[in-house]
């Protein structure tokens, strides 16, 4: 037993007052009174000894305290009475509060947070002109190096975009590693702070360098090497080249781009190895582009993204510099295309900003999670009803008892205090278990949200807005579920139920009262039904874009990655073809496989944007022109099960020594020439006076090339035979699922190769899928929360129909004594439900509609369409509820009428 | 009702006087809560009766406000019994009640008796 400070001070008490007593009496006595007559009228005098106690403790001052203590233990046996209730509570309030904080704090890193850097809001994107082909703000490397040394007090960055490297250190596995390829002055322009070692300077940017520097991320050398102090001076291997690490940035910089953290970032010069691959853009082919050569001398690659820290009053003044530094660039640009109106467009064009936060990211996520955290407000709603419905419920189960209390004299506002205070107890521990699922829960929403290639990274660090979130929701529950039924009830119920035991147990629930449970439960009815019908219309979205035709044999079909890249297959790749034909034919070999063919594109993202200009025709538009391109191996249209329309497939045959020939598909038909036939025209990249050299051969159907849910692209499909290049993906069709193959395929290509690496193994259906992150995460977690609040309504409907038929026991116990049967006991408690669930799904199915309009972006089919989920939500609510009553009915019913009257 | 009190509840003291009381009669010597009930019963002529459950709050109200601090000690007949001792902070507290006390008197007999004043 603990002693508390009080305990000691309250004995003392009870000794001073019992030595009065004494002294009372002993006056007596020596007055001359007998010994029993002089403590009895001692005691008389004195009064109520522990009354006195009581009065004089609440002048020490820490009374309430004491009470407090009183009160929480008193708090934690009553919830240990009623343990299904306390699970219940605190699960609601732990998925409740913590769903929201889940997604609030994704919501916050990922559109609210800065850059994590002093005065993040002069940090710019420099957009001075777009590139050619792929529209993206990047420009050369010398245009660059103008640009930066015209301005030289503006802090200027560049960084370009690099494909994952394969990182090797000694006595470990060789991992994947993202890389972020910057210019010298990137951290000190931002004003990033190493975290050990050293960031980048001037000297990192030299070329040729035989062991280059590099700097981590903060987790990642952590992970890597066990601290960031440890990470310094530690030698890597990455793609092959010796790298040593100088430096680890700060803990919280995760890069400038949200959600793409990249673990290793490398200087620019890195380029001129050769050895990374490096997204670009150019003139397209015959304009003195040299991708073999090092980028720095050349002024028609477009590569680099322009980061500055410009205070806002100086913007207009530099960007005007920088136009004028630039004009010859825009010239030198214009020469991609023959389109006038376009040439004028780029040479009229002015250099502009945009804040960093203008990103795809942000862009793609915002809806979705703003939407997301609509939901888990709901679902917080839902909770808080259900258990405001519940707590109503038990206070009148407690009607009696607390009747009792306040007739001997216990303060109303002590009552409250004390069921209020059990209510907090149970908050703080659905808290505590909200503020360790919250965080799992934003790294599970994390993993749902990103693209099969790409985890991304934000900074889920805990911070100020989140806790006060936390807190906020922990006093609105607080207050929805415990203080207003509580003082509610206070005030009402238990004056009306004291004194009289008939009362309390008979059919005392007033009109008023029932209305207001029924109320509670049919505002969570439309809520659940709002949830149930987003969560069937995201997951129909889902199931929509995850079977949509995509004019490929999806379900059939494996991606196999090979790592051709390497100087013994680029440095001749005259003998590619060759190797092409042998791994075909082995492939084909092998028991279940149907086709197989090589192709240079090796997924969804591989964007390569071109320009076909027919000969005799000088009226193309860009729009007309511009289009995707491939160069694929013999069978790949049948291996992708893409249907030839007219013309042929490219045949052995077609070599590099014979007349170029070109596919198109139909997209790009139609684009190029209507709806005449494109077979025999003579296409090629540049507008007259450049050669026209591919034979149009072909015409096959539109495919969804770019993943399942963008529309099939324009694509002009070149033999990799007639322009011998190392491809990215051996795609094979087998006759049943694909996934099988896997490891026959792996094993054959062995047998081909032995020296080939195969990077990666996996399934068409799951590359065309893999952009529908944002659609997963909706569908995943609408459906979760539609399954909760379906298990809540049930839950409310149960305790609120049980204490209700609890209730009306002896009425009903006098209804089947007279003779009414038990269906129609039945029917009395199913009916109340039914009037409930109807009057719920009304306002429900209005507020559904209203959220289908507002989400209709991200659901696949029209308002009305997905309106249809509504009906199919209302049935699921109604067989619920219906269910969730049955129980407390047929008990009812079923319960002995003489039992129950014998027991009034 | 039987028995004999010596003092009888004549007069209710007023609200805060009894504060007043209990520190005027602590002024000279420590005391006990039965004392200090008999010294202010006896010196008001057996007018006021001090009842134990006004007189226990207030001395630890007063030993809270720190113008008394009590102490274990033993009586005369060897009998252990809380004593209460005024402060320096009590010895003001009772001159400025004192002093607000002697105002009230003399406003209130000069509204009650105008002409004795005159």
């Amino acid at each position: 037993m603990i002693r508390w400070p009080w305990d000691r001070a309250k004995e003392s008490l009870s000794e001073e007052l019992e030595s009065h007593l004494q002294m009372a009496i002993a006056a007596r006595v020596a007055r001359g009174e007998d010994p029993e007559h002089a403590r009895a009228a001692a005691l008389r005098e004195v009064g109520n000894l522990p009354l006195i106690e009581d009065v004089t403790r609440e002048h020490w001052g820490w009374m309430w305290l004491e009470n407090l203590l009183h009160d929480t233990r008193y708090a934690l046996r009553q919830l240990r009475r009623a343990p299904a209730f306390t699970a219940t509570a605190l699960l609601t309030l732990a998925f409740g509060i913590g769903a929201n904080l889940g997604v609030f704090q994704l919501l916050y890193a990922v559109i609210l947070a800065e850059l994590p850097i002093p005065h993040p809001e002069e940090v710019v994107r420099i957009h001075v002109a777009r590139s050619p082909f792929d529209q993206s703000w990047t420009i050369s490397y010398p245009a660059y190096q103008r640009l930066r040394d015209a301005t030289p007090d503006v802090p200027l960055m560049a960084t370009a975009y690099a494909q994952d490297a394969t990182l090797e250190f000694p006595n470990r596995a060789s991992i994947e590693a993202s890389l972020a390829p910057v210019s010298d002055n990137y951290f000190s322009g931002l004003g990033v702070a190493p975290a050990a070692g050293r960031l980048f300077v001037q000297a990192d940017e030299r070329m040729e360098q035989s062991e280059w520097p590099v700097v981590l991320r903060y987790d990642f050398a952590r992970n890597m090497f066990g601290s960031a102090r440890q990470a310094v001076g530690q030698h890597l291997v990455l793609n092959g080249r010796a790298f040593v690490v100088i430096g680890v940035a700060h803990r919280r910089f995760l890069g400038d781009l949200t959600g793409r953290a990249p673990d290793i970032w490398l200087p620019l010069a890195l380029q001129s190895t050769g050895a990374f691959a490096f997204s670009w853009d150019s003139l397209g082919p015959g304009h003195d582009v040299s991708l073999d050569k090092p980028w720095y001398n050349q002024p028609t690659i477009f590569w680099l993204v322009l980061t500055a820290r410009i205070p806002p009053e100086r913007r207009a003044a530099v960007l005007a510099h920088w136009d004028q530094v630039f004009r010859n660039d825009r010239e030198v640009m214009t020469e991609a295309t023959a389109d006038p109106a376009v040439k004028a467009a780029l040479l009229h064009a002015k250099s502009g900003i945009a804040p960093l936060s203008e990103n795809g990211m942000r862009k793609s996520f915002t809806g979705p999670l703003t939407l997301l955290m609509g939901l888990s407000a709901s679902i917080f709603l839902v909770g808080c009803l259900n258990l405001a419905n519940l707590q109503l419920a038990r206070l009148h189960a407690r009607a009696h008892e607390l009747s009792v209390r306040m007739a001997l004299g216990a303060s109303s506002s002590r009552l409250i205090r004390q069921i209020v205070l059990e209510d907090a107890v149970l908050v703080a521990g659905g808290s505590m278990g909200a503020f360790v699922l919250g965080p799992l829960a934003s790294g599970v929403l994390v993993r749902w949200a990103s693209n099969r290639n790409s985890l991304f990274t934000f900074d889920l660090h805990p911070n100020l807005p989140l806790a006060a979130l936390g807190v906020g929701l922990m006093l609105l529950s607080l207050l929805c579920f415990s203080i207003l039924p509580v003082v509610i009830f206070i005030r009402t119920g238990v004056a009306q139920t004291a004194g009289s035991r008939a009362k309390v147990a008979g059919i005392s629930q007033t009109a008023r009262q029932r209305m207001r449970s029924n109320v509670l439960l049919g505002t969570q009815v439309s809520l659940s039904l709002l949830l149930s019908t987003m969560s069937g219309c995201f997951a129909a979205t889902l199931v929509h874009w995850e079977t949509v035709d995509v004019g490929m044999d999806r379900e059939h079909v494996l991606i196999v990655r090979p790592e051709l890249h390497q100087p013994r297959y680029t440095d001749h790749s005259e003998m590619l073809p060759e190797l092409y034909s042998r791994i075909r034919e082995r492939l084909q070999g092998l028991p279940g496989v149907r086709s197989a063919a090589v192709e240079m594109c090796g997924g969804i993202h591989c964007g390569w944007i071109t320009a076909l200009y027919v000969h005799g025709r000088n009226d193309l538009t860009d729009a007309q022109v511009h289009g995707q391109e491939d160069h694929v191996g013999l069978g790949f249209f049948s291996t992708l099960g893409i249907p030839i329309l007219r013309g042929r497939d490219f045949s052995s045959s077609d070599t590099d020594k014979t007349q170029p020939v070109a596919i198109i598909s139909r997209g790009y038909a139609r684009q190029l020439f209507g709806d005449s036939d494109p077979i025999g025209h003579s296409v090629g990249y540049g507008p007259a006076p450049n050669d026209h050299k591919f034979l149009i051969v072909g015409e096959v159907a539109d495919a969804r090339v770019n993943g399942a849910e963008r529309e099939a692209p324009p694509v002009v499909y070149m033999s990799i035979n007639q322009n011998p290049a190392p491809v990215n993906s051996i795609r094979v069709r087998a006759v049943g699922d694909p996934r099988q193959l896997s490891e026959s395929v792996r094993q054959a290509l062995r047998e081909v190769d032995p020296a080939l690496p195969v990077s990666e193994i996996v399934p068409l259906a799951t590359e065309v899928n893999g952009d529908l992150g944002t659609e997963k995460l909706l569908a995943r977690l609408a459906g979760i929360y539609a399954s909760l609040t379906l298990l809540l309504v049930a839950i409310g409907f149960y305790g609120v129909m049980s204490s209700r038929t609890a209730r009306r026991r002896s009425e009903f116990g006098i209804r089947l004594a007279l003779g009414a049967t038990r269906r129609h006991i039945q029917m009395l408690i199913v009916g109340q439900t039914a009037r409930i669930l109807l009057a719920g799904i009304l306002p429900g199915a209005i507020l559904s509609i209203l959220a289908l309009h507002v989400a209709g972006h991200f659901l696949y089919g029209s308002v009305s369409v997905n309106s249809l989920a509504i009906i199919a939500a209302s049935f699921v609510l109604a067989f619920a509820g219906s269910v969730a009553t049955l129980i407390p009915a047929r008990r009812a019913a079923f319960a002995d009428p003489l039992e129950t009257l014998r027991s009034e | 009702m039987t028995g004999t009190p010596k003092c009888q509840n004549r007069i209710e003291l007023l609200q805060g006087m009894l504060d007043m009381l209990v520190l005027q009669a602590l002024l000279r010597e420590p005391m006990h809560g039965y004392a200090i009930a008999q010294v202010i019963c006896s010196r008001s002529g057996e007018v006021f009766t001090v009842e134990t459950g006004s007189l226990y709050p207030a001395l630890h109200r007063l030993e809270r406000q720190k113008w008394v601090k009590s102490e274990w000690k033993l009586t005369e007949s060897k009998q252990r019994a809380k004593y209460y001792q005024l402060t320096a902070l009590g010895k003001k507290q009772l001159t400025s009640d004192h002093q607000r006390w002697l105002q009230l008197v003399r406003a209130i007999s000069a509204v009650m008796e105008p002409e004795v004043q005159s």
